[in-house]
């Protein structure tokens, strides 16, 4: 592992000059540990944000909306009986993810701002473009699991189980800098590769994850994943779907470098009060539009559509037949 | 003809070695510290071929705590991990960055990453072998020409490879990760220059082994040459990343079939030809193909496809998972070509009789008769059924054990086999009560020492049938001797014995198991035991295997529902540890057809998947309910083989079981979405 200084913040003031001065945070540290034993963190410096209060603890029920802290752990979100029943979809996606002992570990904010698990990516031996080598090298290369959407000039696939579902139900996410506060969209909180090679989303390095807000007019939600493996894999591919007021959010997940809303699945299902079964299919075929599959990943496709139909079906509360 | 080391039949106690190991207490090779010990670690080529072009030795050497570097530049390298050279130092941490300041430069070369690249197809025969197998194609009712093929499985043992060698001159401690207690004793014996009297090698825990850990190998070798130079205590471990490069793999295979059957179902016979998929160099290739069925008339070839990448070495029943998948999926596309069951083609052409007993139980007890026609499973995730078989020879083997007996009537067992996680110190435990008549409470097993008599490495599933008899050798032993002093103080009565208690016949007199131990004159009675010719025989571990799984047609994820696992095992030990066994076997095998994979990039020859997040072994979530049915055969030759066989069915069992399930078949494993989703694609295609 690569040698680093570490520092445990005990306010939050001194959280944010921490990271003013260039160390990072961290909070359950599950990314973080990876990278560095892979040595492909740049940074030396860490600062643990988990004392602070906030940086993000707790959930507030409030009238209108959820407020949950960033430090919330994966585990305490999926148990969570108020998000199970408000917000299913991000309950049952953030259950859904990892193992349960990491569960128990990953916060909120890590699974927002985790890097991404491309395969070369994570490997020193392979200098690519995110890394600020000069080559993607799932171009040529083993790109089965790559992105379906929006890829290029990388093709990573973001891996967050937390953000789909955030963004179908049309959440935001509270930045803090200094003592300022602000709220973005979850939606406009992740880049594309073709902006921003060398980061997924758009917080500054001077910025910190405080926490999300859900607000409660989320009608219903459901969160689909395919995974090869049942225990500990990331999926396939996934899709996080949310009605919220009289519309349908679509939101897939694993297939492309950020989670990728499908708008032409958005407008078949707009202005339809109930959901058949044949809607929810067109849905999901039109879910497909815009892929653009690599050399070897286009068998995903059909997983895609899958997920979009049966998490359709799933929101409202119908049962699907799935292994 | 009576052999008895048949023992403990009703034993089902639980391991002897449970409360160290879930407490942390157990010290394997990994755990051991010692003072003033150094670290080492090698340098490792990233790529399939090329060069290393240059490292900074001097920045290496400058590193804080770096002792020694021994790397030289330029060199070539020929395969994915090659070790390169190496750094030695005080720490980890110290080694670590010695590595990190070679800041290595590489040339890549041309790599050869996929196998499927260079497969030549089935074999060209012989104008005579050409005629003869046209004849017997032309006579067959039903004729199915495949390619089966299979990948390449890492061993991937939760302990990697490794050994901690403290040589002080005349004299060496070693402790190492290792199968074969006394394989490890004699290589690093050689590499610490010593006399392997004057070395212990230490192995009481070991986390795994599945072919690939006997000798000290390159890591055992260089802790010990850096300890004898620098005269400290010196530790190599591999980590995982090296574990999946160079610590040996199951080799991949594409084996090219054509099989003919008559009619009434029998095989008439065929061609096979097996390409075998290794590493750097040809070798250690061949798959077990054609095997359990009286395949009639073969001609069988084979060739290797060799990879830029780490070579095949003995893997848990070598060539046998890989060629078993190929030819029980031959089985069922042949008996669906003539219309017929798959477990009546097969009881028409299985070669073992016990095997035949056990296709007709296990169909009874798994409920074959759930089977539907290929592909007729209404809804979108369907069933499927599958069944497959096995067989492992047993072959002779010499075992010793000690045992002393105490006055308190305490027993130590010592025997310097090694225990690999499958159970043998417990076993050594219940052979020992159950021979001695006493609880095993108040017996004390010992093993994994080179201190202690010699063994078998755990290859082969042999230890348990090789030690079991020298520890009843040696027990019989102790209880003469202990009735000799019972006699004595009966003056010369007879006295028999049985379940810790000596009677007088023909008399009133009695002694319990701890009075007659307290009639020694000294501290305790010691034996030696070794298995005698008698109990060296050969013979054939047999199994059937049923399983049943759902196929998500939408989406290609294939999951295990539910396993019957029928085992021969001659004579059963300890139920525990047999069940353990059968389902850690199944598990292997299920992981196996549906999972693992070493995943080479096709341009560069990297390795991309050296972990266990992207090398996936199935998870708790992946495994099914399995029924393990020991078959314990007491005609037979007291304990047989039973860890290796149970991991050959799986992959052709389930690879049935989904073509039946989806009326489409996959003929590579691991059985992937992708492929389920190909395979079905191409079905939709055809209709």
């Amino acid at each position: 592992m690569k040698p680093f200084d570490f520092a445990v913040a005990e306010s939050i003031e001194g959280t944010m000059t921490a990271l003013a001065d260039g160390w990072r945070p961290k909070a359950g540290g599950i990314d973080l540990l990876d990278r560095l034993k892979e040595r492909t963190e740049e940074s030396d410096k860490f600062v643990s944000i988990l004392r602070v209060d906030e940086c993000g603890k707790g959930v507030e029920a409030g009238a209108d909306a959820i407020r949950v802290g960033a430090l919330t752990t994966l585990r305490e979100i999926s148990e969570n009986a108020d998000l199970g029943k408000h917000a299913s979809a991000f309950a049952q996606a953030c259950g859904s993810a990892a193992t349960p002992q990491l569960r128990a570990v990953a916060t909120l904010g890590g699974n927002l701002c985790q890097r991404p698990r491309c395969w070369y990516f994570r490997q020193e031996a392979f200098p690519c473009l995110k890394k600020g080598g000069g080559t993607c090298f799932a171009v040529d290369g083993e790109n089965h699991f790559h992105a379906l959407f929006g890829g290029g000039p990388c093709h990573i696939v973001h891996p967050s189980n937390a953000a789909p579902p955030l963004i179908a139900m049309d959440a935001t996410i509270e930045i803090r800098k200094g003592a300022e506060m602000r709220s973005v969209p979850a939606a406009e909180f992740f880049v594309l590769p073709s902006k921003n090679l060398m980061a997924e989303n758009i917080l500054g390095p001077d910025e910190l994850i405080t926490g999300v807000t859900i607000p409660r007019n989320v009608v219903k939600s459901a969160w689909v994943d395919v995974k090869q493996r049942q225990s500990y894999d990331w999926p396939l591919a996934a899709c996080a779907v949310a009605r919220v007021g009289g519309k349908w959010n679509v939101i897939l997940a694993g297939v492309a470098p950020i989670p990728w809303r499908a708008r032409k699945a958005e407008e078949v299902l707009a202005g339809a009060d109930a959901l058949s079964d044949e809607l929810a299919a067109s849905a999901a075929e039109a879910a497909l539009d815009g892929a653009e599959p690599m050399a070897h990943n286009a068998w995903r496709l059909a997983i895609v559509k899958a997920a979009v139909r049966r998490a359709l079906l799933k929101a409202d509360g119908r049962s699907t037949e799935s292994a | 003809m009576n052999i008895d080391n048949r023992v403990a039949i009703e034993n089902d106690k639980a391991r002897v070695d449970a409360r160290p190991k879930v407490t942390g207490a157990a010290k394997f090779t990994a755990d051991i510290q010692m003072k003033n010990m150094m670290y080492a670690a090698f340098l490792r080529f990233p790529y399939g071929s090329g060069e290393l072009i240059e490292a900074d030795v001097e920045a290496a050497k400058s590193v804080p705590g770096v002792i020694e570097v021994e790397v030289t530049a330029p060199r070539k390298a020929g395969y994915v991990g090659a070790n390169i050279g190496y750094v030695a130092g005080e720490s980890r941490r110290a080694v670590q960055d010695g590595l990190a300041a070679l800041k290595p430069k590489f040339r890549r070369g041309e790599a050869r990453s996929h196998a499927a690249d260079f497969s030549e197809g089935p074999a060209k025969l012989s104008e005579g072998d050409q005629a003869r197998m046209d004849a017997l194609f032309s006579k067959g009712a039903a004729v199915v020409q495949a390619t089966y093929s299979t990948q390449v499985q890492t061993h991937s043992a939760l302990e990697t490879h490794g050994g901690v060698v403290d040589h002080r001159g005349d004299s060496a401690e070693v402790w190492g990760s290792t199968q074969g207690t006394f394989a490890y004793l004699d290589g690093i014996a050689g590499a610490c220059e010593l006399d392997a009297s004057k070395v212990v090698v230490h192995n009481e825990f070991v986390g795994g082994g599945f072919g690939a850990k006997f000798g000290p190998d390159a890591e055992g070798t260089l802790a010990a040459r850096l300890s004898m130079k620098h005269k400290r205590p010196c530790r190599v471990m591999l980590n995982r990343f090296e574990e999946h490069l160079d610590a040996g793999n199951r080799p991949g295979s594409i084996q090219h079939m054509k099989i003919a059957a008559a009619k009434d179902g029998k095989l008439l016979g065929g061609t096979i030809h097996i390409e075998g998929v290794v590493g750097y160099r040809k070798g250690g290739g061949d798959a077990t193909n054609p095997a359990l069925y009286e395949f009639g008339n073969v001609v069988k070839s084979g060739s290797e496809i060799t990879l830029n990448a780490g070579r095949p070495r003995a893997f848990r029943a070598p060539g046998w998972p890989q060629g078993v998948f190929a030819v029980e999926s031959m089985m069922d596309e042949l008996a669906a070509k003539l219309g017929m069951d798959p477990v009546a083609f097969r009881l028409l052409n299985e070669k073992s009789a016990r095997r035949r007993k056990q296709l007709e139980i296990g169909a009874e007890i798994f409920g074959w008769n759930r089977r539907k026609p290929d592909g007729t499973w209404p809804g979108v995730v369907k069933h499927g059924f599958g069944v497959a078989g096995a067989e492992w020879p047993t072959w002779p083997t010499k075992a010793g054990a000690d045992i002393d007996l105490f006055r308190s009537g305490k027993v130590e067992v010592r025997a310097g086999v090694q225990d690999i996680g499958t159970g043998t110190m417990t076993v050594v435990a219940d052979v020992a009560a159950y021979e001695l008549g006493i609880p095993r409470e108040m017996i004390v097993p010992r093993v994994g020492n080179s201190t202690f008599p010699e063994g078998p490495g755990s290859g082969g599933s042999q230890v348990t049938r090789s030690v079991a008899p020298a520890i009843m050798d040696a027990a019989k032993q102790i209880r003469e001797q202990l009735t000799e002093l019972v006699q004595e103080k009966w003056d010369g009565a007879k006295v028999s014995y049985a379940k810790g208690v000596f009677s007088e016949q023909g008399g009133s007199r009695s002694l319990k198991w701890e009075e007659a131990c307290s009639l020694m004159s000294g501290q305790k009675l010691t034996a030696s035991g070794r298995i005698k010719q008698e109990y060296i025989r050969e013979g054939i571990s047999d199994g059937v295997q049923f399983f049943e799984v759902a196929v998500d047609t939408e989406t290609g994820v294939v999951r295990v529902v539910k396993v019957v696992a029928i085992q021969s095992v001659g004579r059963a030990v300890n139920r525990l540890m047999l069940e353990n066994q059968i389902c850690g076997g199944v598990t292997q095998g299920i992981s196996y057809a549906l999972f693992e994979d070493r995943w080479l990039d096709g341009p560069t020859g990297g390795m991309v998947n050296p972990n266990l997040e992207f090398y996936k072994i199935a998870g708790a979530k992946d495994i099914p309910e399995i029924i393990p049915i020991i078959d314990a055969t007491p005609e037979d030759t007291g304990v047989r083989p039973v860890g290796e066989p149970c991991t050959i069915p799986p992959a052709g069992a389930i690879a049935n079981a989904v073509a039946n399930a989806i009326g489409a078949r996959v003929r590579s494993i691991p059985i992937t979405p992708q492929r389920v989703l190909e395979a079905l694609a191409t079905k939709g295609a055809r209709s």
